[in-house]
């Protein structure tokens, strides 16, 4: 699947459709149904058109839902038009920077955003914000651009962590490991039991290392060294950035060496067979779990390696910005206003099957134990970071996939891959 | 047949004539499709040009950086390895292609009882979409698969790696699907061209006492010139656009090792948003192409002459 895309929470599933998308036919198809659809909005008092990429069925059906509750309260009318999520990444520069713009879009909180609004394309919602006093200050501080006004509205989001099944941990008689060392014994221990330790799927969707990196200088550097170095204020070849790849080749050997071929989706069901022990991925990969194994399967926060940095979580917000060339600011202030409300983020949790938690303070997440952990150990978070992706751009994100499955393959190599790497994303930087 | 003969025998004079008042519909014939493709396809072509000379990334407009994209181009290890698999590409693509295409072509080319579903077979590839293509591929590739399966069952267990993210076999991994498919296309064309030599040459040759090989050397190959043509250009182009087997199966990856050209244009556009540099590396893709094909209908023409 062309899922480059690591950010994102609902993914197609499929192989193939991903394929599609790469070869431009939907792009197409897409250009054309938003191009049907986006001068709907040409008199200020018209319909809100929203282009959502929450394509897979759940979703999907969620976000319809929501819409027909707006629309049946009479505060405005919308209508929702979902595209695949490749072509909408692919697309949603075009659909920003077009002359007659959808009004409302589903995006990514963090710098992806706040690129889109240094050029002036966002619409400004600090208006909606101020309805939305009880949320986090750490949500509000996400949702706000450079020059100080709310530019992103959040609707939920999740976390990472290093999933595995409760009944095979028993049966090795493993435990959740808390610090490096005890992971890397929990490690040992399975290797020596004939089962690759740490699954992970590089084979289409090599971004989910990006995990690891990030996960590993969190832990060792801090969230602030991360986000200045994905900003282009630190430098790739620094020596605190090697620290980092010399604590993952401790880990290396634990590797499934079988997930370097096949996507994330794949590294799921090898998971949940028990070909594996354990697998850091974000809880979308739950979406391609059969019902019967959600039950048993359970994670735990990525090991604390220095305990004096402070204690940082991934956790990708999802939600909304509006194209600053609305003709209809007001519609659209309203349906953020709506989709921000404890209302609707319940009537979306309720109705999608992922496991995700709400921005609204007040909404209830789905009451599950594993949400419920979830939900915990980011409240314990003293930073929240997106993911690499999120925090700095998706054109910086294929510097960091050659880089880090170089590392996987040739660890020997690292000063090259990293002098490689600072070289890649100066470039990207540069524009 | 004799009639017309006869006709342009008798009436060269008002031929030429008629020929050199050109009619309306001719025009029309002419200039319609041409403006339509000037504003299709050389206007943008043009444009490929300009963005080639600029730093755009599809947002703000573009601003003029001179030559800056070629030289970075010059210095760009990725470009480099991408150019070098391009030309393994055409050599190993093209070339099998067409010695397969041939060899299929020359031993199909007689009717016998059950050809046609062997020609079928070959051709079968073909129809299918790329993409699909790519699937069933990918399952082939992918660890425990067929292939790896088919490895153990003949004990070669030794040889078993992740076709698709080894750097050393991804590349060959990736042409072994192209070449499935674009053998039965060349075997077509080799076909057509096979049923349009006249028996007789081959008669007269049989008479002269050539073996099979002198005839298929001195009698079929130099009656195929005009296939040559076709099928030089379809392998040339055919290989430097080369694109979506490549990107359903490996994206140019692991790190850059089967990268082409041409997904290395549409990840530096599309991916890293340098649409500016990505028009550089167009235009090399496009001076590549058109540099083989004039070389090849330039030393065609001299011949004719």
């Amino acid at each position: 699947m062309s899922d480059f895309d690591p950010g994102r929470r609902r993914f197609l599933g499929h192989l193939g459709l991903a394929g599609l998308g790469a070869l431009g036919a939907s792009s197409f198809l897409s250009a054309c149904a938003s191009s049907a659809s986006g001068p709907a909005t040409g008199s200020g008092s018209g319909a809100v058109t929203i282009q959502s990429n929450l394509s897979s069925p759940q979703a999907k059906a969620a976000m319809e839902k929501l819409i027909e509750t707006f629309n049946k309260q009479g505060k405005g009318t919308a209508s929702l038009n979902t595209i695949a999520s490749e072509t909408f990444r692919t697309q949603l520069p075009t659909y920003l920077t077009s002359a007659n713009p959808p009004d409302l879009y589903t995006w990514y909180a963090g710098s992806v955003a706040n690129d889109y609004a240094s050029r002036d394309l966002l619409l400004d919602v600090s208006d909606v914000w101020k309805s939305l006093g009880d949320y986090p200050q750490s949500l509000r501080t996400l949702s706000t651009d450079a020059s100080g006004k709310q530019i992103f509205v959040p609707m939920n989001n999740y976390w990472w962590g290093f999933f595995y099944r409760k009944s095979n941990f028993a049966k090795w008689g493993v435990q959740e490991p808390k610090t490096w060392t005890e992971f890397l014994a929990v490690c040992e221990t399975l290797k020596s039991k004939g089962v690759p330790p740490i699954g992970i799927g590089l084979g289409d969707t090599p971004w989910v290392a990006s995990a690891w990196f990030d996960y590993l200088n969190i832990r060792i550097n801090g969230a602030q060294f991360h986000r200045e170095l994905l900003a282009g204020k630190q430098r790739f070849d620094d020596p605190k950035v090697k620290a980092v790849f010399t604590r993952w080749r401790e880990a290396l050997p634990y590797f499934d060496p079988k997930g370097k071929a096949y996507p994330f989706q794949e590294a799921t069901t090898a998971l949940l067979a028990g070909k594996t022990g354990m697998f850091l991925i974000g809880t979308f990969f739950a979406d391609a779990a059969p019902k019967d194994a959600l039950g048993d399967l359970d994670f735990f926060r990525f090991p604390i390696i220095d305990p004096a940095v402070p204690l940082a979580e991934e956790a990708p917000t999802d939600g909304f910005f509006a194209s600053a060339k609305t003709a209809n600011p007001t519609g659209t202030r309203a349906l953020l206003t709506y989709l921000a409300s404890t209302e609707a983020q319940e009537a979306y949790v309720k109705a999608s099957s992922g496991i995700v938690l709400p921005a609204n303070p007040k909404a209830k997440a789905s009451d599950s134990p594993l949400v419920a952990k979830g939900k915990a150990m980011l409240d314990e978070a003293k930073e929240l970071t997106q993911f690499f992706n999120r925090d700095s751009s998706d054109a910086l994100q294929p510097t960091a996939d050659t880089a880090l499955t170089k590392f996987i393959d040739k660890p020997d190599q690292i000063d090259a891959i990293l002098r490689e790497w600072q070289a890649g994303a100066e470039k990207v930087f540069k524009g | 047949m004799t009639a017309t003969i006869s006709t342009t025998s008798v009436t060269p004079v008002r031929r030429r004539r008629r020929s050199a008042r050109l009619s309306p519909l001719l025009v029309a014939f002419v200039l319609v499709p041409f403006a339509v493709e000037s504003v299709w396809v050389f206007w943008p072509a043009l444009q490929g040009f300009w963005f080639s000379l600029t730093r755009w990334d599809g947002m703000s407009s573009p601003a003029f950086v001179g030559t800056d994209n070629y030289v970075e181009l010059a210095g760009d290890a990725t470009f480099r390895g991408a150019l070098v698999n391009t030309v393994i590409w055409l050599v190993l693509f093209g070339g099998l292609s067409v010695l397969g295409g041939f060899g299929m072509a020359l031993v199909l080319q007689k009717e016998r009882r059950g050809v046609g579903f062997y020609r079928a077979a070959l051709f079968t590839p073909v129809v299918f979409s790329l993409v699909v293509t790519a699937l069933v591929w990918r399952v082939f590739y992918q660890p425990d698969g067929i292939a790896d399966t088919l490895l153990r069952a003949v004990g070669l267990e030794s040889l078993i790696r992740p076709w698709l993210a080894d750097p050393q076999t991804a590349l060959y991994a990736v042409i072994l699907p192209a070449l499935w498919r674009q053998i039965g296309y060349v075997m077509v064309l080799f076909l057509a061209g096979l049923k349009a030599i006249d028996p007789a040459l081959h008669e007269a040759a049989r008479m002269d006492g050539a073996n099979s090989w002198q005839r298929l050397r001195h009698v079929t190959i130099p009656q195929l010139k005009g296939v040559n043509a076709v099928v030089l250009s379809v392998i040339v182009i055919d290989s430097l656009r080369s694109f979506d087997i490549v990107w359903s199966l490996t994206k140019g990856g692991p790190y850059h090792s089967s990268e082409l050209l041409s997904t290395y244009m549409y990840s530096t556009a599309f991916q890293s948003l340098r649409l500016g540099y990505a028009s550089a590396i167009a235009v090399v893709i496009f001076v590549l192409a058109l540099a083989v094909i004039l070389g090849y209908l330039v030393r065609a023409f001299r011949e004719e002459a």
